[in-house]
């Protein structure tokens, strides 16, 4: 469900920059992989050294694929016999994430959720996240938010409704992570928000299993 | 029977440990004859997803010069309750919880799965994770920006409850505090003269009535409103706050004129930082964490003067004795590493600068702490950043990879004795019977302390034979080792890991034959590069070289077959015959050879080798080249430029540097563009497959290593062409009677005439 992208990386400022890889990406990285590439050639038999050996009657020990002629051929038609087992296809995800979630339907239950949090916490922190409210509202209004960040917000929005702290958290993280440059004003608040929110009493038992009265929270161990 | 390379994979699984020698030749004598010690690869905190900690103290051997812990190896008296210690023979009373145990009801660590076993015990409270920002300011705008953001978002990622404060620099230093309150202030100290420890925690205010210090536990409890609360809060208490801050975060102003560098006060921020911390949790585990974009360039710790015409010290200077502020700034950084060290505190560096920054004086920070080091172009980069987001990856379980203030105790037999550590620790001087008087690596103890370790962390420990020569074999035919690491795993939990392993002694006279075949030929290459390496950080570099070539002769004189004076009659066994290979590759590697690195770029190097698991070490040793063609399924080919052929895609790892290299008819069949049309789809998996792997290996790799495509005739090509072997050259090229694999512009040896020139030392009767 986390967005699944690689992007170039940034080679006006780095020398050979390698690609970035999205949150989501990094985060299944840890699962089960192909098999690594940490094998080496064995060597020639009976300790001759690796490589031809400087006579030029033997043969080389590369395989005696016909080497190819000056005039460039097309290359050998066949079926398709992909050389690795296509475990996944990471870039194909990025299609751009259509979105037309009004900016009221991500800000509504926002504001709800620090209503909710006013009377048991600290009034500046309130403001200060009332505050990153607005900002986000502001950020939205000016089509300043890319669609794939408007999206995640929404996603983001039901689960801390449905009271998941630690998908809406993980939501959080992977926003902070792929768009920093987007969010990093104001997703705090959010952050801190899902983070009040957690800790407030349990209304009703309508609560997951991850939802804890205790006061201090948990950074959410668990992946979703 | 399994082989020996079953044996040796299932041994580095379940204990993470790899021996150069499995089966132990029983004297000293004949141990130094083996030419290559007696010596392991440990990885204190390998990853065993299959291994739950248990929940209770180890028990120890009750002998206060031993205190070995209860292992399966230990002989247990199920009846009287007693056992005897396998190390010191000490005969040891259960403790009373043990009561109920019998052959058939047998706790854990007696039995023989749990020859590594992991406890969590409960010692003093437990203190959150510390991470302090040390943030230099003299970047360009567009680095600060990334930077900034960089920061802004490790805040979600560190733990919640962690302490996080931040300290920037540049002319000035200023150390802020982080209250929960609209006002930002901050302490600002001069760069240029350095402090005390005791001024640093005066002027900020952190000196308080004398309270007696207890080990692992902080000066306050979190809880009341303390000293250092205005300089390291919980993340969750401060975050919005502490992300305005860092957004606001200006650069330097104190102006730069034309021709001079920024003045860049590094050496006195990172003593402050250091101060900081000691003063305020000693011994307990914490990161300070240096951002830096340019060399120190006043105050103590400078490298280099502020005038941008004299340029920063080059291998060249350093050989002429040249390099003015080298020695002064090492010895202010390595200082203050053990100062860190001493506290348990560890410092990483991420330095991103197109020019030197000055990691080679800085470099204790991080090697003697085992803090990271990170070397980039710029912080707006991808290397950079997601290197950064790895250092806060999380394991199998959830839990970041990240441990805290290890101990490392080394316990062995009797007729073993240890000779020393290569890693990313320090000494702990601890003396006893089991410390050898000759040392290899930091030697002169049984105790090593690593402040900070991830699974991956893996320390060369060399052990030194005693027994006497024609004594018999020692009792019980088996020598043992134990390993105990006591450490903070990120949970803050205090937790023991306890390795026990026990090899067979062997008559080298007798059974030669046993020792040869039990040789982990990868283990002893790693073994005996991190030798070479850190002799490389004191000594010239050819008399290195000398060392190693002079250990690779003895060794083929002692285990290779051969007629005397007949060099073509020479053979290796198979488990010595990748090591000669191993140690061309290592002559020729970035560790032992600084020419074409600048000093900076060496101490990079020999950090990540220092410290790297056997896999990582030997792909840095001996870089990995797969091939991917029509002709089968990608396989791996010789690191030979005999292996680069025009209708193949080559993939070089050489840890540091992913390379993707196309050869020439695949590159010009991709820039006729077959792989657009549909016939030719095999073409474009054929091009696919090696960027799909490429990206297997970054997505894990840390830190983020460079990724090079290039085709055949490409300038980045040369990434490729200065690894392989060049078995043809310019030199010899016309002596092939057809065309095929790459000559390569050099006049360096290839492998083929180095073997030659070993085979014939090795049989020579005059050597």
């Amino acid at each position: 469900m986390a967005e699944l992208y690689v992007k170039p990386g940034n080679q006006e400022r780095g020398w050979n920059d390698p690609p970035q890889f999205s949150y989501g990406l990094q985060a299944q990285a840890g699962g089960p992989k192909r098999t690594p590439l940490t094998r080496r050639a064995p060597p020639p038999p009976a300790g001759a050294p690796p490589g031809p050996p400087p006579d030029p009657g033997s043969a080389p020990s590369a395989p005696a694929a016909a080497s190819p002629p000056r005039a460039l051929g097309p290359p050998p038609l066949g079926p398709i016999s992909p050389p690795r087992a296509e475990s996944r296809k990471p870039s194909a995800a990025a299609s751009p994430e259509e979105c037309s979630v009004p900016a009221d339907t991500v800000l509504a239950p926002l504001r709800e959720a620090l209503a909710a949090c006013r009377p048991s916490v600290q009034k500046q922190v309130c403001d200060d996240i009332g505050r990153r409210l607005t900002v986000l509202e502001d950020a939205w209004a000016q089509g300043k938010l890319s669609a794939p960040v408007r999206k995640r917000m929404s996603l983001l929005v039901q689960e801390l409704q449905q009271q998941h702290w630690d998908v809406a958290d993980e939501i959080h993280r992977s926003l902070m992570v792929d768009h920093v440059n987007e969010v990093s004003q104001w997703l705090v608040g959010v952050k801190r928000l899902i983070a009040e929110s957690r800790s407030l009493p349990a209304v009703d038992g309508d609560t997951d299993g991850s939802a804890e009265p205790e006061p201090e929270p948990e950074p959410g161990q668990e992946e979703p | 029977m399994a082989t020996y390379l079953e044996f040796i994979q299932q041994n580095e699984e379940r204990d993470g440990v790899r021996f150069s020698w499995n089966v132990w030749p029983s004297s000293r004598l004949e141990a130094t004859r083996m030419v290559v010690p007696l010596a392991c690869l440990l990885t204190p905190l390998k990853e065993r997803p299959d291994l739950p900690p248990v929940q209770y103290e180890p028990v120890l051997c009750s002998r206060p010069t031993c205190k070995a812990v209860l292992n399966p190896l230990c002989q247990v008296d199920y009846r009287a309750k007693l056992w005897a210690c396998n190390f010191c023979f000490q005969r040891n009373q259960f403790p009373p919880a043990y009561a109920g145990i019998s052959e058939v009801n047998q706790p854990a660590e007696l039995m023989p799965q749990f020859s590594t076993i992991e406890y969590i015990v409960q010692r003093g409270p437990q203190t959150p994770l510390i991470f302090l920002y040390v943030v230099d300011t003299c970047l360009e705008e567009e680095d600060l920006q990334a930077l900034k953001e960089s920061l802004q978002m490790s805040l979600s990622l560190l733990p919640s409850d962690a302490l996080v404060g931040l300290i920037t620099f540049g002319r000035m230093i200023q150390v802020h505090e982080l209250s929960c309150e609209g006002i930002s202030k901050s302490y600002v100290f001069r760069g240029t003269k350095d402090l005390t420890a005791k001024q640093i925690q005066d002027m900020l205010g952190l000196s308080r009535p004398a309270v007696p210090i207890q080990q692992g536990r902080p000066l306050q409890t979190p809880e009341q409103p303390a000293i250092s609360s205005r300089f390291l809060q919980p993340v969750h208490k401060v975050d919005m706050n502490l992300t305005d801050l860092l957004g606001e975060l200006q650069r330097d102003p104190w102006p730069v004129t034309q021709g001079k560098r920024p003045l860049r006060s590094t050496g006195v921020a990172l003593s402050i930082a250091v101060g900081l911390l000691e003063g305020t949790f000693p011994n307990t585990g914490a990161r300070i964490m240096l951002f830096t974009g340019g060399p120190p360039t006043q105050g103590p710790g400078m490298v280099v003067g502020d005038e941008l015409k004299t340029p920063i010290r080059s291998w060249h200077d350093i050989e002429k004795d040249n390099a003015r502020f080298m020695k002064k700034a090492t010895k202010h950084y390595e200082t203050l590493a053990n100062r860190a060290a001493a506290n348990g505190h560890c410092i990483d560096i991420y330095a991103c600068a197109l020019d030197q920054t000055g990691l080679l004086e800085m470099k204790c920070c991080a090697n003697l702490t085992g803090g990271h080091m990170v070397m980039g172009d710029s912080f707006n980069t991808s290397l950079f950043k997601q290197t950064f987001q790895r250092v806060f990856n999380k394991g199998f379980n959830g839990e970041f990879r990240m441990a805290f203030g290890a101990c490392l105790d080394v316990k062995t037999s009797r007729e073993l004795k240890i000779a020393g550590a290569i890693g990313p620790c320090i000494s702990l001087n601890a003396k006893g019977p089991c410390v050898s008087e000759s040392e290899l690596g930091i030697g002169g103890t049984s105790q090593w302390k690593i402040c900070s370790l991830d699974p991956s962390t893996t320390l060369a420990i060399y052990f030194e034979v005693v027994n006497q020569h024609n004594a018999p074999i020692p009792q019980g035919g088996r020598g043992a080792v134990q390993f105990v690491t006591q450490y903070q795993h990120s949970s803050t939990q205090k937790r023991i890991r306890v390795t026990t392993i026990a090899r067979n002694w062997a008559d080298a006279q007798s059974q030669l034959q046993h020792i040869e075949a039990a040789f982990d030929q990868e283990a002893a290459a790693v073994l005996m590069a991190r030798l070479g390496v850190y002799r490389a950080e004191s000594e010239e570099g050819p008399d290195v070289l000398r060392w190693l070539d002079r250990q690779l002769i003895r060794l083929c004189q002692k285990f290779g077959q051969y007629s005397k004076d007949d060099p073509n009659s020479f053979r290796l066994s198979e488990s010595f015959s990748l090591y000669p290979q191993f140690m061309f590759h290592l002559r020729r590697s970035p560790f032992l050879q600084v020419f074409n690195n600048s000093p900076d770029e060496s101490s990079y190097y020999r950090h990540h080798f220092a410290r790297q698991d056997l896999t990582q070490s030997l792909i840095m040793i001996q870089p990995i080249l797969y091939a991917y063609s029509f002709h089968g399924p990608p396989e791996p080919v010789l690191l030979d430029s005999s292996s680069i052929l025009p209708d193949r895609i080559l993939l070089m790892d050489t840890f540091f540097q992913i390379v993707i290299y196309l050869g020439e008819t695949i590159a010009q069949w991709q820039k006729a563009g077959y792989q657009e049309m549909p016939e030719y789809e095999n073409f474009k998996h054929l091009l696919q497959a090696p960027l799909d792997d490429a990206q297997e290996i970054l997505q894990t790799r840390f830190p983020m290593p460079r990724y090079i495509h290039t085709e055949h005739g490409g300038s980045q090509a040369r990434f490729l062409l200065s690894k392989v072997n060049p078995s043809q050259t310019h030199n010899n090229l016309y002596a092939w009677g057809q065309e095929s694999g790459a000559p390569i512009l050099t006049d360096d040896v290839s492998l083929q005439v180095f073997m030659d020139h070993l085979k014939k030392l090795a049989v020579s009767s005059a050597a």
